[in-house]
């Protein structure tokens, strides 16, 4: 891997990037109407490289690591180091999809929808990565 | 005026899988080129309008004089490709004996063409989850033989790997890509698109002229696709307004093929933004036509990215023919507005908003905003943009 050390570092900054994510009001709201259980498997770069996102019932968005007992509405594999890229805005989705590096099982529309909001992601994934003291790792 | 230093993506990449023919009665290679791609007997597939037009026939009489064995004609495809038009295509498809496809039409009936072809190729009996999948990349099968013989003069949808499909029910349009959903080729005939009448000549013109804007300011844009937008302008504002004033111009309805096939090319690689994302919930909502709904909203866009890609709009400015040499990038780029502008006026586009079915209603508004803020192609606008945004764009729009 070009950005990590190894397969938990990738989890912790991404799980923490959801709940800060969750702070803010329009990014929680858009998420909750995504409204699916989103698996987000990087697990070519080791088993337990993956979280999941329960966005589902309108409730508060849940964050975990690894894959969810249930089966999910949408998988995203994809490797640790494009999934860095990408929530970082700094990766073209279209490019990534027509390159199969990032691979889609399930309705993505939903997730799609969130797409335009990348930018607002990344500024709070920068600040993310400066918390926990990965300041380095930010793609300028 | 020399080229700008103009920054894009430090990686990037161009398809383009269709191979393009182009003659007036190039139809008539149909025989020859289906059997070099295997296929032997078609279904051909159009709409009510274009086989009532009795263009759909010219078609059909290429493939009799070539001795090729037509399995059935489906003409049940209506405007924008329906989820529930295009299951009944492959159940026709199926039904037929059929081993290629042949679409005859504009955006609608090739798009529907190209969800078809993914149905038979992937085996499936049912487009809605693929539709909502979005990314057909995965696993994607080869698929039959497909030709396609263009219309209209606008969609460019001949030579794209993405289509554009609506789910009627749920009220929405859903974009999906598919590596080989392209035609294998598409045969740019201009004779297939004289009985096109003026006004849809307008606006699928338009459409063509969005496609060539959008793809050039794009947050994707590359230097291979501006080099087709570009080109794809300069004929546009040459040809477009012949097109519409003589319908039966061919050097002017080749052109305009051409035209809207290299904005095709451009877009297909680079995306598009918010004209589209705007005009895709304005045909959702209203049925408004996708290349007027694009007419409505381009200038409005335009204006609202001007800061953000002033050299890009003076090199658009410069391709159609306007004079930008001593003008600063901000000046040029108001000049492209313009350019907009007096061309509707030249094609006799006078449509708004309001006369479109859409007078500003809150309800309908947010309807609309929530639509373009979730539409795939808004994250390629160069300029960001969030909810409020959106909603002014189209009260600006209604001015």
């Amino acid at each position: 891997m070009e950005y990590w050390k190894d397969e938990t570092e990738p989890i912790k900054a991404f799980l923490k990037l959801f709940e800060d994510a969750k702070s803010d009001a329009d990014l929680h709201e858009g998420l909750k109407r995504v409204n699916q259980l989103i698996w987000f498997d990087y697990t070519e770069n080791g088993p337990n490289c993956s979280f999941h996102v329960d966005c589902r019932g309108g409730r508060e968005v849940k964050v975990a690591p690894g894959k969810p007992a249930e089966e999910p509405d949408l998988t995203m594999s994809l490797s640790a180091d494009d999934a860095h890229r990408s929530w970082s805005n700094k990766l073209n989705p279209v490019m990534a999809i027509t390159r199969k590096k990032i691979r889609v099982k399930g309705s993505a529309t939903g997730l799609l929808k969130l797409a335009p909001k990348l930018k607002k992601v990344a500024e709070i994934y920068e600040k993310t990565l400066k918390d926990l003291g990965w300041e380095d790792r930010i793609i300028r | 005026m020399r080229y700008p230093r103009l920054n894009f993506e430090p990686f990037f990449c161009f398809s383009h899988r269709p191979r393009l023919i182009y003659a007036p009665g190039v139809r008539r290679e149909l025989g020859y080129e289906l059997g070099q791609l295997g296929g032997r007997r078609p279904a051909v597939f159009t709409d009510p309008g274009v086989l009532e037009a009795g263009v759909a026939e010219l078609v059909l009489a290429a493939a009799r004089e070539e001795g090729v064995a037509v399995a059935g004609v489906f003409a049940d495809i209506l405007q924008d490709a329906r989820l529930d038009v295009i299951n009944e295509g492959a159940a026709f498809y199926r039904s037929s004996g059929a081993d290629s496809l042949i679409a005859v039409g504009g955006g609608s009936v090739m798009d529907t063409v190209k969800a078809i072809n993914i149905m038979i190729g992937q085996d499936e009996e049912d487009f809605h989850n693929l539709a909502y999948q979005a990314a057909l990349w995965e696993g994607a099968k080869a698929l039959p033989p497909h030709l396609a013989f263009p219309t209209t003069a606008g969609t460019g949808c001949e030579v794209t790997t993405a289509l554009v499909v609506l789910d009627g029910e749920a009220k929405v349009k859903l974009s999906v890509t598919h590596p080989y959903c392209s035609s294998d080729i598409a045969f740019l005939d201009p004779e297939l698109t004289v009985k096109l009448p003026p006004r849809i000549t307008a606006f699928t013109g338009m459409d063509a002229l969005t496609h060539a804007i959008e793809g050039i300011t794009s947050r994707g844009a590359q230097p291979v696709s501006d080099a087709l937008g570009l080109h794809a302008i300069r004929l546009i504002f040459t040809y477009l307004p012949l097109a519409v004033r003589e319908p039966g111009n061919i050097e002017a309805r080749g052109h305009m093929q051409i035209a809207a096939a290299l904005a095709g090319m451009c877009f297909g690689n680079t995306m598009t933004g918010a004209v589209h994302a705007t005009a895709h919930a304005l045909g959702a909502r209203l049925g408004i036509p996708h290349g007027l709904a694009n007419a409505l909203m381009l200038v409005t866009v335009m204006e609202f990215n001007l800061s953000e890609v002033p050299e890009r709009y003076r090199l658009i400015a410069s391709a159609m023919g306007l004079e930008t040499e001593d003008l600063t990038p901000l000046e040029a780029a108001v000049k492209a507005i313009e350019g907009v502008k007096t061309l509707k006026e030249e094609i006799g586009l006078k449509d708004t908003l309001k006369s479109s079915g859409f007078s500003g209603e809150e309800e309908e508004l947010q309807a609309l905003v929530e639509l373009a803020s979730g539409d795939g192609q808004i994250g390629y606008n160069p300029r960001y943009l969030e909810d409020e945004e959106i909603r002014k764009l189209y009260l600006n729009a209604l001015k």
